[in-house]
Formats: structure tokens, C-alpha cells, sequence
């Protein structure tokens, strides 16, 4: 199945202690950041006892909790602020470059 | 005229105090407001409804959990389980509705407030509004009993947006601080233990000597990180060390209503589960509606305030020193439980640890400490933290024991504080007609409110602070 730019859209999850606090405000954030690139997704907040088991196409979260994530989804990256959008745009490309799900 | 009362009163009871029904409409707004297509509307109004039954039912499995851990470590004790005549379910399901509507009332005064007084910082951690709004409503139904709607939306409403407003904009300065920039503020009910923490740490210690991040935490410790087992865990525990001390005939009981064939033993670990679960699925349930609401509340703010800062839950500062969390964390647990001890052995009150309220505000105090005192810092700030919830959890059950004690189990330090200041002022005014008194007693919170105000802009938090060298995130050692 293709993903990314070229079809579906990607399963983006993003990971708090709880998931409802920071975990939804890095969810809007990563929306506008996916949007930008143009990148189709579908992006999820949550808690990290339930991230494990959504097998998504990339974990966002800060650090603490996405060196916990290795190998739970092909994209895992630690994000230390929540709500800019331009600086995850840019931590975002090359890895999705990577994957073939962004030109 | 008939038809209309009949109408109004329709409404009243229909519409008003259901909390499901409301909760969906502000969902349908919002969602209509960001200009969603059809099938997303459809889907998130249903799905916000859903969550408050979520909500409830996890309410109902955590209350029997905590039943059983209190009536367990009492009997352990030889002390009587801590008594209430209402529970949170009882209050959820009586004032829910109104619940709903303060917090809606609360977040647009607070954007009007925000607008009006230029504070810069929308509060926009959904989940303490709700909270807050909860609390702050049995604050008030328990001081003044049976209260118009209407009124108690407002008086409630009012507290409830002066909080939202004053609590990032007097921490502000530290926050700037605490991440080297005013991209976003603090908004979290941990604030006071965070506040005395970042006050407190440049005498105990040094944070260019003593940085948290020089330090190496066992890796076991990770494991905390999930509160869902750490709760599992250490009420796991206790609840198995107080049941070999605990009378066999009030356990036998209390297993025999749960189910009459089980053991006794394998009941106290079911109820530590259950009490786990409960938790977890009530947290679902509000995660489910806010996912819903919040955007709405950003979407308005931005529109309305330009330039405004949100502010942001706790774990956006936890990047900026994670070894401070776990410090902060271990030192709240270490003096909670301690007290837990004594105040049991003491005879006065049978706390119950709260582990999500231990680590999120024990760890916000933990970098907050150490931004300004290093890991001694965060260790007086996970302390500090530690004995706001072991104080407030043994006074605060008594004093909300007719409308949601449990409340006093899952409150933050900044939960019980305005809890005891909004009862400790309307203590003054219960005297007269309750109608006239409520407002006599939110008057007086609204001139606290706005001398508060007017002292911290004169103080000239929008200045922003010289931000030294940039705290680098720390967190080059994490997966990617």
C-alpha cells in the first residue's frame, strides 16, 4: 500500500503520560507541520500504555518517553517543543524522505 | 405563558443537567466553528459524548477500587474507613450538566479576560479546566447547597476563568526560565508546588553545579513513566502488606459483596486492578471529549487574541530536564508514603497514594527545582509536592464529604488551595440567604482576584526576561 504523498494517508500518533494533555496540543501542531508538507494524515493523541499497540506509521513524543518506542513504528521522533510547527516540519522531512512517504 | 415555562423547564431538566447532552453540543459548536466537514462533526459530537459515559463508568470501577484500598489499610490500622455521604458519581451525575456549562462560561470569560487586561497567556490544558471546574462546583454546592443553575454556572464560572488567567501570568517569569524562551506558559494545576519549589531552590542548591541531567538514573526506574502500571503497582503492594495486618473478618466481608467464592487474598489484588482500571478508563473517557473540545477553545483564542501564548500542560516542560522528573517524582512518592505512615498511625486519616498526581505535579516541581537549584532543587520540589498531597488529601476528603470526597484523591496542589480559599471565604458568609451570600462570597474572591492582578502587572510579567544561555532540551540520548 503507498503511503504519504503518493496515497494513503499517514497513521500519525502523538504520545503523552496520559494522552489528553500535551499529547493533543503536539497533535494540532503536527497537523499544521503535516499539512505544510503536504503530507496526508491522520493524527491521534495518546497515552503511552496504548501507543504501543496502534502500529503506527510514525510516534511522536519527547524524549522520555519515544526512546521507549524503538522499532514500535518505522518514524519515532522526540519532539522538546510542543507547539512549533516549522521546527517539527524540518525534523520531520528527512525521515519521511527515508520512507518514501515525502519526496 | 404556560408553554413557555413548560419549555424552559423542558430544557432545565433535559438539556441543562445532562451532562452527555451538553458536553455533545459544545462539541457540535466547536467542531461547526472550525468549519469541519459534515462527517467529522458527526463523528467527534458522538465521540465526546461517548467519552462522558466513559468517564462515568470509570468513576464507578475507581470508586469501588478506592472503597476497598481504604476499607483494607483503615482495618490494618484498627482506624474506621474515611466516611463521606455523596461520591463523585452521585455529584457527576447531579451537576454534570452544570459542570459543562462552567466550563464553557469559564474558558470565554478568561479569553475576554485575556483580551481585555492583555495577559498573553490562553489556558489551554483542557483537562484541568474540566477539573477545576469540577472541584471549584463542589466547592460551592458543598458550602451552599441547592443553588440556582444559572447562578452557580456563573459564580462558578467567574473562579474558575479568574484561575485560568492568573495561574500562567504569575508564573510566568520563572517558566521563562525553566525553557529559555516564551514560546508557551504553564498552565498546570501543580503550579504553587512548582512556584515554591523555583523559590525555594537557590538556597538549597545550584543549578550550573548541581544540573539533574549530570545525574544517572537506574534504567528500572523507567517503568514509573507509565502511570498505569505504577498505580497497578504501589497500590498493588500496600494493599497486600496491609491485608496481613488487616482484621480477616472485614475482609471476608468485603470480598463476600464482590464476590462470595473468591479468596480474600486474589480479592485484594482484583480491587487493586480494579482501582488501576478504573483510573485508566475514567482518563479515557475525558481524554475522548476534550480531544473534541480543545481545538475548538485554540481555534477561538487564536481568533480573538492574536499573539496570544498558550498555556501548556506539565509534560512540555519535562524535555527540558527528564532525570528532574524521575528526582521529583521519587521524592514526592518517598514523602508521601512516609506520611501516609504516620498519619495513619496517628489515627488521622487513611491516605490513598495518588500516583499520576505524584509524578506529573512531582515531576513539574522536580524541573522547576532544578532550573533554579539543581537536583537538591528538584528533590525540595517533588517534597514540596509531596506534602501538598498528603495535607490536602487528609483535610479536603472531610470537607467535600457531601458532594465528591474523591475528588481530594486526585487533586493537584492548585485544587485544593482554591478549594480551601473559596470555602474558607464563603465560611464567612453563611449566615444569610444562600442566593445573596454566594455572590457576596465570589465578590470577595473576585477583589482578591483582581488586586492579585494589578499587583503582578505592576510587577511587569510581560517584560520578557534576559534569557541566558539556551537550556538545550536533554534529550540527544533518546530513540529516534
Amino acid at each position: 500500500m503507498t503511503k504519504g504523498r503518493a496515497g494513503e494517508p499517514l497513521h500519525v500518533v502523538t504520545v503523552c503520560g496520559v494522552g489528553m494533555g500535551s499529547s493533543l496540543i503536539l497533535r494540532m501542531t503536527a497537523e499544521k507541520a503535516f499539512a505544510e508538507l503536504g503530507v496526508p494524515a491522520r493524527v491521534e493523541a495518546t497515552d503511552v500504555s496504548s501507543a504501543k499497540s496502534l502500529r503506527p506509521d510514525v510516534i511522536l513524543g519527547q524524549g522520555m518517553h519515544t526512546s521507549e518506542f524503538a522499532g514500535a513504528a518505522p518514524v519515532v521522533l522526540a519532539v522538546s517543543n510542543f507547539v512549533d510547527a516549522e521546527a517539527l516540519k524540518r525534523e520531520l522531512e528527512g525521515p519521511l524522505r527515508e520512507q518514501g512517504w515525502l519526496e | 405563558m404556560d408553554f413557555l415555562r413548560d419549555v424552559l423547564a423542558f430544557l432545565a431538566n433535559n438539556l441543562f443537567n445532562e451532562v452527555a447532552i451538553l458536553i455533545g453540543l459544545i462539541a457540535l459548536v466547536g467542531l461547526m466553528l472550525q468549519k469541519k466537514p459534515v462527517e467529522d462533526v458527526v463523528a467527534g459530537t458522538l465521540r465526546a459524548v461517548i467519552g462522558i459515559y466513559i468517564l462515568l463508568i470509570g468513576t464507578d470501577v475507581f470508586i469501588g477500587g478506592l472503597v476497598a484500598f481504604q476499607t483494607i489499610v483503615s482495618s490494618a490500622f484498627g482506624l474506621e474507613p474515611p466516611a463521606a455521604t455523596s461520591t463523585m458519581a452521585d455529584f457527576l451525575g447531579a451537576h454534570g450538566g452544570t459542570i459543562a456549562l462552567v466550563i464553557t462560561v469559564a474558558f470565554l470569560v478568561h479569553v475576554l479576560a485575556v483580551r481585555l487586561f492583555n495577559t498573553r497567556y490562553v489556558y489551554l490544558t483542557g483537562h484541568q479546566i474540566f477539573w477545576i471546574s469540577v472541584i471549584v462546583t463542589a466547592a460551592y454546592v458543598q458550602m451552599f447547597g441547592v443553588l440556582d443553575q444559572w447562578a452557580l454556572v456563573l459564580v462558578c464560572g467567574l473562579v474558575v476563568a479568574a484561575y485560568l488567567t492568573l495561574q500562567p501570568l504569575y508564573i510566568a517569569p520563572m517558566m521563562r526560565k525553566v525553557i529559555g524562551s516564551d514560546d508557551w506558559g504553564y498552565g498546570h494545576t501543580s503550579s504553587a508546588a512548582c512556584y515554591i519549589a523555583g523559590k525555594v531552590g537557590p538556597a538549597v542548591g545550584d543549578r550550573e553545579q548541581d544540573d539533574t541531567e549530570k545525574l544517572q538514573l537506574p534504567r528500572q526506574l523507567s517503568f514509573f513513566k507509565d502511570v498505569n502500571v505504577s498505580t497497578a503497582l504501589v497500590i498493588g503492594i500496600i494493599t497486600l502488606v496491609a491485608m496481613a495486618f488487616a482484621d480477616s473478618a472485614v475482609l471476608a466481608e468485603q470480598a463476600a459483596t464482590y464476590d462470595p467464592d473468591i479468596n480474600p487474598w486474589v480479592w485484594g489484588i482484583v480491587s487493586a486492578l480494579r482501582f488501576a482500571a478504573g483510573i485508566a478508563v475514567l482518563l479515557f473517557g475525558v481524554r475522548m471529549f476534550l480531544a473534541e473540545i480543545v481545538p475548538a477553545f485554540k481555534g477561538i483564542s487564536e481568533k480573538l487574541i492574536p499573539g496570544a501564548r498558550p498555556a501548556l500542560d506539565v509534560p512540555t516542560v519535562f524535555p527540558f530536564a527528564p532525570t528532574a522528573v524521575m528526582l521529583g517524582f521519587l521524592a514526592s512518592t518517598v514523602v508521601f508514603l512516609v506520611l501516609m505512615g504516620v498519619f495513619a498511625a496517628a489515627g488521622w486519616f487513611v491516605l490513598v497514594p495518588p500516583m499520576i498526581m505524584l509524578f506529573f505535579p512531582g515531576g513539574g516541581a522536580g524541573v522547576f527545582g532544578n532550573a533554579f537549584g539543581g537536583w537538591k532543587g528538584a528533590i525540595v520540589g517533588g517534597a514540596v509536592n509531596g506534602l501538598f498531597l498528603a495535607i490536602g488529601q487528609a483535610l479536603t476528603w472531610n470537607m467535600l464529604s457531601d458532594t465528591a470526597p474523591e475528588l481530594a484523591t486526585l487533586a493537584d496542589p492548585d485544587w485544593y488551595i482554591l478549594a480551601w480559599l473559596i470555602m474558607g471565604v464563603s465560611a464567612i458568609f453563611t449566615g444569610g440567604d444562600p442566593a445573596a451570600m454566594v455572590w457576596a462570597a465570589t465578590g470577595v474572591l473576585m477583589v482578591v482576584a483582581a488586586v492579585w492582578l494589578w499587583v503582578l502587572k505592576r510587577k511587569g510579567f510581560e517584560k520578557p526576561l534576559e534569557v541566558q544561555a539556551e537550556p538545550a532540551p536533554a534529550e540527544a540520548e533518546a530513540g529516534r
